[in-house]
């Protein structure tokens, strides 16, 4: 692998008013792996994903090195790091009413000529991408109105019509069921595999990230705890430190498992 | 919403802005007649007097009516989609309050604006006071105190509110005849404008919603949140300054003309983005053809409801705009 290949960060930190918010952080990501970052409430995995998107700005101060196939992000234009890394975010409702397909179009914002003006090919772009995501049908619907496994497809959509290389997803199971999790992820797994998009995402359900993603990375108070393949990360030891719960890890053939047991809250359910 | 349903919409709205400044050209205290108007338009007026009535009053004010209708609601939009709150009001930063602090000075002061002529005294003072608001909100967004768009909104108000109380000082220390004067000044009226105006009032209009037109994508990509639009290479705190000052700009240009005139820049947005569609491009064509078209019925109201003396236009605009919107809010959820 040469180095210059996918997601390279060297001592990767941010500051928010002063107050350090991400230390050192430290990874090799190769492109077409999907990388999962892990950690309680407040551990600095948006914190990360910003950095990683480049999003630095008076109140957000990135130091360290943040390298995209080589290139050092940060000194690349806004519009040249958009056609590279597309970033979505948690969900939460556009103010005005904007429907799917004005909000998949957005996409296309990094590769259009400041003035562009409404153009076939661009209605080609938003809808391969809408019909790739499963939502064709429902693209001049209000954006607002869709099931939030939905809008997450519509998101993944636009940074589809982005044609970024480097995709960041902020909690992308987030307030989804069971059976939009598993589509979501399941999406984006296969998006890695057909087109080689690497993939970060931060995400809060353990036993998903192990069997969707190749790679983890743990934090803890904006400090990196461990990063690597799935395996040698979910260990007990760690977990158990990190999150504050006795745990149990089992590495079956076709996967890892933990479970946590809250023995400390003084609960326990008879007969198990 | 159905494509044939949108299409029928925009060709009932592009008839009400044209037919509109046409009806009304028949209403005021002297009476055209639609003959007289036909000819005055397409051949010459029947009477020297017509020809003065026509060309030199009615007419000036309905093209105003169009502009400032027009020109006030795309300053609300533009400040409604980089604040992204629908609640923004372009008169929120203090650009009412300043052009009534200047207009406060120079009727207590007359002296100090008199190397101009008279009528033009009251709208310089009035334009150097709203573009004092102007700096200070330019100010206000480049600092620290801006994080957000609340915080900026919030620090609007606080501005409002200082220039309101200078002004507020100013005539109560001054004479009561010049307090009157700036009272009603802002209320708002059109009866004011001369010829030359109508160029000053054009060319901000046009510019403004020439750039938002072109820009509409990018200012679109702002509905998303800060961190979205950044990342889909849209620079975000240029394009919240750009909007910012286009609808600063406007409104300190129609104030200074013509007073204060309530609920267009706040409203006539938000019907537009129900019936058309929420995309700055949409709402932006949308927001001069509804905003010109209800300003010129407001004003054809204001010099013809009391037979022998104008009513201000602003508090027409506010007392139908208020109603009609009460009403549409109770037919859907906002």
């Amino acid at each position: 692998m040469k180095s210059a290949d996918g997601l390279h960060l060297n001592n990767l930190s941010a500051r928010v008013a002063n107050t350090r918010v991400l230390d050192d952080v430290c990874l090799q990501l190769p492109r077409g792996r999907v990388l999962g970052i892990l950690g309680p409430n407040g551990a600095g995995k948006t914190t990360l994903l910003r950095a990683i998107a480049g999003l630095s700005g008076r109140e957000f101060q990135l130091a360290g090195e943040c390298r995209w196939e080589g290139l050092e992000t940060a000194r690349m234009t806004l519009q040249q790091r958009a056609r590279q890394i597309a970033l979505v975010k948690q969900l939460n409702d556009p103010v005005f009413e904007l429907t799917l397909y004005q909000v998949v179009r957005m996409g296309l914002l990094p590769h259009q000529p400041l003035l562009a003006l409404p153009d076939a090919v661009d209605d080609h772009e938003v809808s391969k991408s809408l019909k790739r995501v499963g939502l064709l049908d429902k693209s001049q619907q209000a954006f607002a109105t869709l099931s939030g496994g939905e809008q997450q497809r519509g998101l993944i959509a636009r940074a589809l019509v982005q044609r970024a290389q480097l995709l960041l997803l902020d909690e992308p199971v987030n307030h989804l069921d069971v059976f939009y999790q598993h589509e979501i992820l399941g999406l984006l797994r296969q998006l890695a595999v057909e087109t080689g998009l690497t993939i970060v995402m931060s995400l809060h359900d353990l036993n998903l990230a192990a069997f969707y993603c190749d790679d983890l990375l743990i934090l803890q108070n904006g400090q990196q705890q461990a990063s690597g393949p799935v395996a040698e990360v979910l260990q007990q030891e760690l977990l158990q430190q990190v999150f504050g719960l006795p745990c149990i890890v089992r590495h079956e053939n076709h996967g890892v498992r933990v479970d946590f047991c809250p023995s400390h809250t003084g609960w326990q359910r008879e007969g198990n | 919403m159905l494509v044939a349903n949108l299409r029928l919409r925009w060709t009932v709205l592009l008839l009400f802005a044209v037919l509109s400044p046409l009806l009304s050209l028949g209403f005021g205290s002297a009476q055209l007649s639609p003959v007289t108007i036909a000819s005055c338009l397409f051949d010459q007026c029947p009477t020297a007097m017509d020809q003065l009535i026509f060309f030199e009053l009615r007419l000036p004010r309905i093209l105003a009516a169009l502009l400032v209708g027009g020109g006030l609601a795309i300053a609300g939009n533009s400040l409604q989609t980089v604040t992204r709150n629908g609640l923004a009001d372009p008169y929120l930063f203090g650009v009412v309050a300043g052009a009534g602090l200047g207009a406060a000075l120079v009727s207590v002061l007359p002296q100090t604006m008199s190397w101009l002529p008279d009528n033009a005294a009251l709208p310089t003072a009035a334009f150097v006071g709203a573009s004092l608001s102007v700096f200070i909100v330019h100010g206000l967004a480049m600092s620290a105190w801006a994080r957000s768009p609340e915080q900026l909104l919030l620090a609007g108000i606080a501005i409002s509110l200082m220039l309101s109380a200078a002004t507020h000082m100013v005539l109560y220390l001054g004479e009561p005849f010049a307090a009157n004067k700036v009272m009603f000044w802002l209320m708002g009226s059109i009866s004011r404008i001369e010829v030359w105006q109508l160029w000053l009032l054009l060319l901000p209009v046009l510019l403004v919603a020439v750039v938002s037109w072109l820009l509409g994508r990018r200012f679109d990509a702002l509905l998303m949140g800060d961190d979205t639009a950044t990342s889909l290479g849209v620079p975000v705190a240029r394009m919240r300054l750009l909007g910012l000052l286009m609808c600063a700009l406007l409104t300190a240009v129609v104030v200074s003309q013509c007073g204060g005139i309530g609920f267009v820049g706040l409203m006539i947005p938000h019907i537009v983005r129900r019936w058309f569609g929420v995309t700055t491009r949409t709402v932006v064509v949308g927001c001069l053809l509804m905003g010109g078209g209800f300003l010129v019925w407001a004003d054809t109201l204001a010099r013809s409801l009391a037979s022998d003396q104008e009513i201000p236009i602003g508090i027409i605009t506010s007392a139908i705009g208020s109603v009609f919107f009460l009403l549409l809010m109770r037919t859907r959820r906002w």
